[in-house]
């Protein structure tokens, strides 16, 4: 292999994986199961049972690891009862998320999804109407519940995608809401 | 009379734990099959299974009387366990059993309906000489009604389904402005939950604590309390995490309290096993609130500092049997911390997390005791609770219950389901919930984070991703014939950067 090539390589074996909250973590080819820890590299200790538990031994501690979505690169790992979503990227991809990321005018558009399925009890705004961060814009039932779904943002209705009696799957649109 | 076999007229953890007691009775346990969980665990646990799969009606199985009795009766059965929820406290079930002659594992329809009624109660609580809080006379006629009552009272005010229980169909009213809005709320919850418009109102406490009274009671006019369960870390009314004793306890406080909770037992000739619930402001004075007629979800932290099976006292009353002990006999020893585990997803606002459990395991000690309904393969489903499994840890001292209970909390697994635990590791960590110091505004003031991370879990999360994901590309790249070695892309991988 030539040293052009070696590079390339590398490049390619490198993965980002991109926290949902913008923070990043690399891995030089993560299948070597070693992580770059405080300017060394560690070997990973990875027990894999696809039918029972998967663990970490991490500074002589278990982590109990799950991943409880995958869709392409889109992740959702558990890890000791918590989950974190990431975005898995090449070096490539990652610099032109980025660049479209910037280019992509700054959201004046804020939704309200149903955080569970459910039954729509009541839709408590109407197009046109002002809300303020914080303030219910509809009652969701759900597990013998009835939920107040807030806004979180302050704007003017837009569209309200939901009718009272509605059932509604997690993460289905409700009301669109436009920022001011 | 003996009891020889028992209907538990419930399902999941408390009807394992029915059947547990039940067993140990020698007596023959009956549970009931629905379609809605099928390959239910407590179906196994149980001697023998009815079948309620095939729908007669449009009532859920565990609410409908009719057919709870019709089936008892057909087996010959002698008498029936309600549980907690469902008809535990309908006092037209009890009376039915009674007109059946099927003994009904719980007080008499009398003491159900007297409690059952927030009014009667309340004014039970007067005339017995027990604090309550102020509050409607009975309940409220309409929004209107309310309204004049709230002024009197004035607010924050808390509006409260009269048939109700459980969180459901209450609402704090901070202000006028919202009274409208939160009355709506409340009612048609009410109705949705109990069938029952109608609320009633009182004065809201601002962060008390909620401690509730353990009764036990025979049919012979003997009545003891078996101390308090602190159930102050709730979230909208629910609870999560209950211990016994209260670390704010002093033995006179249980004394006057007790015998407060005695006096209302005692006032509907009460038997069986009960709880009176109050409320304790920072003062240290106490508020009836409600006395729930049946066996409470958090049982088992009194059961571990008391040594007493409540399951088989109950059993033993209903059979007409004397109490065994007296209350100089009944001795609270050490701490006891009930965590309930639920199918939630505590970083989206404790929504349920339906869902399959792929796997569940617990670190199995002397200190710790899991009440559970579910095992490997069991399925969350919408029709019932999202309550996976209670831990309860016992310690010689509290700080050594909490202790234990970081400790096997680490060690509980699910996995197939997103749960409260994580949640119990952020209270845990808490310095005040470590010293006794909190309420029942501990979720909404105190704890920040409602789930507590360790160093470097989101690296390792970081890490399983990726590995995961190169994994899935290795394999990729070793089933496909790459056209073009030189480019050193695969479409696999060209397909995800478009995305």
């Amino acid at each position: 292999m030539t040293k052009k090539e070696e590079t390339r390589k590398k490049k390619r074996d490198k993965l980002i994986a991109l926290h949902t909250s913008h923070k990043t973590y690399e891995f030089l080819n993560p299948l070597e199961k070693r992580l770059k820890y405080k300017g060394k590299y560690v070997d990973i200790k990875l027990h894999e049972d696809p039918d029972g538990f998967s663990y970490i031994v991490w500074k002589n501690k278990k982590y109990m690891l799950d991943v409880i979505e995958k869709n392409q690169n889109r992740y959702t790992i558990m890890i000791n009862g918590i989950w974190h979503s990431f975005s898995v990227e090449t070096p490539v991809s990652l610099k032109r998320k980025k660049f479209l990321e910037m280019q992509g005018e700054s959201a004046s558009k804020a939704t309200v999804t149903a955080p569970m399925p459910g039954k729509i009890i009541e839709v408590l705004v109407e197009i046109g109407s002002e809300v303020k961060e914080g303030e219910p814009v509809i009652i969701l039932e759900a597990m013998k519940m009835q939920n107040e779904i807030t806004s979180h943002a302050s704007g003017v209705v837009q569209n309200i995608a939901v009718a009272k009696h509605d059932t509604v799957m997690k993460d289905d649109l409700m009301i669109e809401i436009k920022k001011t | 009379m003996k009891i020889k076999s028992l209907l538990i007229a419930n399902r999941g953890e408390i009807a394992i734990r029915i059947i547990r007691t039940a067993r140990r009775m020698k007596i023959r346990t009956y549970a009931v099959k629905t379609s809605k969980e099928p390959g239910a665990w407590y179906l196994e646990e149980a001697d023998e299974v009815i079948d309620f799969s095939e729908p007669v009606n449009d009532i859920p199985e565990f609410l409908d009387i009719e057919r709870i009795v019709a089936a008892a009766r057909e087996h010959g059965i002698y008498a029936i366990h309600p549980g907690y929820g469902f008809l535990a406290e309908n006092p037209e079930f009890a009376l039915r059993c009674e007109e059946e002659k099927i003994i009904f594992i719980g007080p008499s329809p009398e003491a159900i309906h007297k409690m059952g009624n927030k009014t009667v109660a309340k004014e039970l609580a007067r005339s017995h000489n027990v604090p309550l809080l102020e509050g409607s006379e009975g309940d409220v006629k309409d929004l209107e009604d309310a309204r004049q009552v709230a002024q009197q009272i004035g607010y924050p005010i808390i509006l409260k389904a009269s048939a109700g229980g459980g969180g459901r169909g209450m609402r704090v009213v901070e202000k006028e402005k919202d009274l409208e809005r939160m009355f709506n709320l409340a009612s048609n919850e009410a109705d949705k939950a109990f069938n029952n418009r109608s609320l009633f109102i009182e004065k809201f406490i601002r962060e008390p604590r909620h401690i509730e009274f353990q009764i036990l009671a025979d049919k012979h006019g003997n009545i003891v309390h078996l101390g308090e369960r602190e159930c102050s870390i709730q979230r909208k009314h629910q609870k999560l995490i209950e211990e016994s004793p209260s670390p704010v306890f002093t033995p006179e406080l249980r004394r006057r309290m007790g015998a407060a909770a005695i006096r209302i037992a005692r006032s509907v000739n009460y038997y069986s096993a009960g709880t009176v619930e109050f409320l304790l402001d920072e003062k240290m004075n106490f508020y009836f609130i409600e006395m729930n007629t049946r066996i409470q979800v958090e049982h088992p932290v009194t059961e571990m500092v008391t040594g007493i099976d409540l399951v088989e006292q109950m059993i033993r009353i209903a059979e007409g049997e004397k109490l065994p002990f007296s209350q100089k006999n009944i001795r609270i020893k050490g701490c006891a911390v009930e965590f309930r585990i639920n199918a939630e997803d505590v970083q989206s606002g404790f929504s349920p997390s339906l869902g399959t459990i792929e796997r569940i395991s617990w670190p199995e000690s002397e200190y710790v005791r899991v009440d559970t309904g579910v095992r490997d393969g069991s399925v969350i489903t919408p029709y019932y609770d999202s309550l996976i499994a209670k831990l309860i840890i016992y310690g010689e001292t509290r700080e050594k219950a909490l202790h234990e209970a970081s400790l096997a909390i680490r060690k509980f697994w699910i996995k197939g389901t997103r749960t409260t635990l994580a949640f119990c590791r952020a209270v845990l960590q808490n310095s005040n919930f470590r010293k006794g110091n909190f309420n029942t505004s501990f979720l909404s003031k105190e704890l920040k984070i409602h789930y507590q991370a360790e160093p470097d879990e989101m690296l390792l999360a970081a890490f399983f991703a990726v590995y995961d994901f190169a994994r899935d590309i290795k394999e990729q790249e070793e089933t496909t014939i790459d056209p073009g070695k030189s480019k050193n892309i695969t479409p696999w991988l060209l397909n995800k950067r478009l995305r």
